[in-house]
């Protein structure tokens, strides 16, 4: 096998998230292309959760579909993820023996597995380890001995993890893992299904999630304060900042809340600082009066959003791509604001390098639109050449711009020279009321006009971005894949077995959402008559967007559900395959023929 | 044996005065203030290219545009929290912010205590006048019970916010009170609270002369004012300024009501330090991603 998908369950203090973690390290090691997710209950400590792992030989982008492996510590709380572990007829399922269920009387509907083992985890720990908290090693020697995975690595994993707590719980784990193995060896699956190794030159990778990855790009793009509030799930990049930013002269401030959060980070920008904040759907509504004032300043400034289930508290813990209306649309008055989005953890140090490119190249707030899934899953990362990157500074006065400075000169590009507190001669005054090109207020009508002109004009050269846009397969297709943002990389998957199908189908990925690039999007739909808009979220919002900016072929529709549902790769080739069938049949000749 | 030059001046009030004419009615306390704050400003003596000077929303928050250092005239009640990045960004400025009582005490209330118990050394100025005067004669956080404006018709329900007392309870490190009707202790307090280090809070009633009560203009303040250096009030006794303070609304009280003799360490003096601890501990910036490499 060349790809594996393993999804686990249990209760809170099962350990089943860190033995997902400690076999994702082991894989990334290895050099395996992998990739984590986890998922919790709403409860704080105790409750469900779970995890999935993908590990493969070739790059994976999305958690995949229905689960190769599917351990169950209990069935309750296993059931409890219904279509986040999808078992079919293949899945070798493993669970706790002591749950008393017998192997054909799992609680599964309308599915029955041909592999199902019954294994004493808890007891086994105990045995191996005189402690059942070592069933989750357990369930890692079952796995690396059944599918041939990263033994020495997960073994080295496990020596790192309980050295500091003394060689006698290293040697404990290490028996429990071997039990595990032993129980592997005495019971072979029917059908062998052992893991291809990876190629030798693969070479170690990175391994991280979203939103450190996000923070790690924004201090390499030279991001140094960070102003935020904690909000789920965006609140490990301030974590990162409270760890890394003072090593770079920086400043993090976790503030009072949402607006203090931004304010102090329009305030650094003020002072001529990149700078940033993060949160989540709720958050972002409050930031929305400050993003308006930074727009009317013309100051550079990230905001990211990791989208979560909404409106309001919704599902803070789910994925769901329904703020893309919020990002683009939300503020008071005429403004113009680009929106950018990752589709993965690894294009995650793109999209935030380019946010602030863009930023301070144009002066102006970007909405980075990460969601849940690509900000908390662990994946692995082929290490990432920085050289290839060009960091982008604000637009300094000359000495001559000083000696008659006008802080919002409309020049021909619309982007004027930007001082900051400190620097001699530059002294303006900003501010959130209309001004003229000196930063004094104003009222009249035509510099008002004049005004918003320039700060439309200067983001226009945003729309001519093609790189900001990745596009495959044949551009003359006439089928065709729009997404974005986490499930881009499920459509990815889905455009690359289309294509193995022999379907001839092309695929548009924007990391640039807004302003809608419309020759872009004009030169993909020419070629083509049927398609998808694929989108996490009841609303369709791109697809609407694009509907408002672009002459949207007929034949393209939005495929889409609520946040939570995932959408697997098979569903999206199935629907790629019936739109391709629709395009077959011979035209209906138009009624007047009839 | 070299000689000292004298020390002159370098920089006075009217270096720190812009060309633009201030929206202010005639009369105004407003204008006092920028007074004030132009003569302190000159005798501390930084140039107005060092000077930050943020404000919020109201007629008062057009304050920073009518002197020459950096300004900016931010959203209703935000100018705390940009202030605060501002310092934090660049502790070698001189950081003023300056606002409303709505903007300090209503719409960014919130802001108040965290920017207090912070102790970032910055200087918050804020234009009491007990009314909403740009939107033409509103109730605001410190009018006086029984007020009657154009949102209480049948007079205030609601009891004032006391400025000085709160402030005192977030345990703010410096406290003063002032009025243009008396511009030299004005220009004082505002000096002393920029010169202290931390977070500092001068509340100035500042009489609206447009919507604001008669026994509230700067001929009444000039007739009741009581200085309290004049009643030997000791400024580095937390609790009197405490009584003092309740009388707010009642007897107008100037000068300063607390100076912590023991200023807590500033919060940008802090964040100097933790940055140079760990700075030698950077992995280079092109080099970041190395942290995510599986060891």
């Amino acid at each position: 096998m060349d790809d594996l998908v393993i999804g686990m369950a249990g209760s809170g203090g099962d350990g089943i998230v860190s033995a997902g973690e400690s076999l994702i390290a082991a894989a990334a090691y290895e050099g395996y292309h992998a990739l984590m997710t986890k998922s919790f209950g709403s409860q704080v400590r105790g409750g469900e959760s779970s995890c999935r792992v993908r590990l493969s030989t070739n790059r994976v982008e999305n958690v995949g579909g229905a689960l190769d492996v599917a351990v169950a510590l209990n069935w309750e709380d296993f059931l409890k993820f219904g279509a986040e572990l999808p078992v079919s007829g293949n899945t070798v399922v493993i669970y706790e023996a002591k749950t008393g269920v017998a192997p054909e009387a799992i609680p599964l509907v309308g599915v029955a597995p041909t592999e199902v083992f019954a294994v004493p985890i808890g007891d086994m720990a105990k045995q191996a380890a005189g402690s059942d908290k070592a069933k989750n090693t357990v369930v890692l020697g079952l796995i690396a001995g059944w599918f041939g995975i990263a033994r020495e690595a997960i073994l080295r994993g496990l020596r790192k993890k309980f050295i500091k707590k003394g060689e006698e719980l290293v040697a404990a784990n290490q028996r429990a893992f071997e039990m595990g193995e032993q129980f592997a060896r005495e019971h072979p699956l029917k059908q062998p299904r052992m893991m291809k190794r990876p190629d030798e030159k693969a070479g170690k990778k990175l391994l991280t999630d979203g939103n450190d990855m996000c923070a790690a790009a924004s201090i390499f793009a030279g991001c140094e304060f960070f102003g935020g509030y904690p909000i789920t799930p965006s609140t490990e990049i301030m974590q990162f900042y409270t760890r890394e930013v003072w090593k770079y002269g920086g400043a993090v401030l976790q503030a009072e809340d949402e607006i203090a959060g931004i304010g102090a980070a329009l305030g650094a920008s003020i002072a001529g600082k990149k700078a940033m904040t993060a949160t989540s759907g709720p958050g972002l509504s409050l930031k929305t009066e400050i993003m308006g004032l930074a727009s009317i300043a013309e100051l550079p400034l990230v905001i990211v959003d990791v989208q979560r289930g909404g409106p309001s508290t919704g599902l803070p813990t789910k994925p769901e791509q329904s703020d893309l209306f919020a990002a683009a649309f939300s503020a008071h008055g005429d403004v113009l604001r680009p929106v950018l989005a990752p589709t993965s953890v690894a294009d995650t140090f793109d999209v935030t390098v380019e946010s602030f490119n863009i930023a301070e190249q144009y002066q102006t707030p970007v909405l980075l639109l990460s969601d849940q899934e690509i900000a908390q899953r662990k994946e692995t990362v082929d290490p990432i050449d920085t050289s290839r990157f060009k960091i982008v500074d604000r637009r300094k006065p000359t000495a001559t711009e000083l000696s008659d400075y006008h802080r919002f000169r409309n020049t021909e590009d619309g982007v004027s020279p930007i001082s900051h507190p400190g620097m001699p001669g530059g002294n303006y005054q900003g501010a959130g009321i209309e001004h003229n090109e000196r930063g004094n207020p104003t009222a009249s009508g035509r510099v008002h006009q004049a005004m918003s002109e320039k700060r439309f004009r200067k983001l226009a050269p945003l729309k001519r971005r093609t790189d900001l846009f990745k596009v495959e397969g044949n551009p003359d297709a006439a089928l065709a894949l729009v997404a974005w943002g986490s499930i881009a990389g499920v459509c990815r998957e889905a455009f690359l077995r289309a294509k193995g199908d022999g379907l001839d189908v092309k695929l548009l990925v924007p990391w640039l959402l807004y302003p809608i690039a419309e020759e872009v999007y004009r030169d993909f739909f020419a070629s083509v008559k049927a398609g998808f808009v694929v989108e996490l979220a009841y609303q369709p919002q791109l697809y609407r967007i694009l509907r408002m900016f672009v002459d949207v072929p007929a034949g393209i529709q939005p495929f889409n559900r609520s946040g939570a549902n995932p959408i697997q790769p098979r569903e999206v080739v199935a629907q790629l395959r019936n739109a391709s069938l629709s395009l077959q049949q011979p035209a209906m000749p138009p009624s007047s023929e009839v | 044996m070299t000689t000292t030059p004298p020390i002159l001046p370098t920089y006075q009030a009217k270096d720190f005065k812009s060309d633009l004419k201030p929206i202010w009615c005639p009369g105004c306390g407003d204008f006092g203030v920028v007074q004030g704050i132009y003569r302190a400003l000159a005798s501390v003596g930084r140039a107005p290219h060092d000077i930050a000077f943020i404000s919020g929303i109201g007629c008062s928050s057009r304050i920073p545009g009518y002197t020459t250092a950096y300004g900016f005239n931010s959203v209703h009640g935000r100018a705390l929290p940009i202030a605060q990045g501002i310092k934090l960004a660049n502790p070698d400025l001189l950081v003023l912010v300056a606002g409303g009582d709505g903007d300090g005490f209503s719409i960014g209330g919130g802001h108040v205590p965290h920017a207090i118990r912070r102790t970032l050394d910055i200087t918050y100025i804020v234009m009491d006048n007990q009314i909403y005067g740009l939107t033409k004669g509103q109730l605001s956080p410190t009018s006086k019970r029984g007020l009657k404006t154009v949102t209480s018709e049948y007079g205030s329900l609601e009891a004032p916010v006391n400025p000085l007392l709160y402030v005192l309870a977030y345990g703010a490190n410096f406290v003063a009170q002032g009025t243009p009707a008396d511009m030299a202790g004005l220009a004082d307090v505002i000096e002393q609270a920029i010169r202290y280090p931390g977070f500092s809070f001068v509340n100035v009633q500042s009489p609206c002369v447009t919507f604001g009560m008669e026994g509230q203009q700067v001929k009444a303040h000039r007739a009741t004012m009581k200085t309290l250096a004049s009643i030997n009030h000791d400024p580095a006794n937390r609790l009197a300024a405490m009584d003092l303070a309740q009388q707010y609304g009642q007897s107008l009280h100037t000068g300063v009501f607390y100076k912590n003799p023991d200023p807590p360490p500033t919060l940008d003096g802090q964040v100097r330090e933790r940055q140079r601890q760990l700075a030698e501990k950077a992995i280079p910036r092109e080099r970041i991603l190395d942290m995510f490499v599986q060891k």
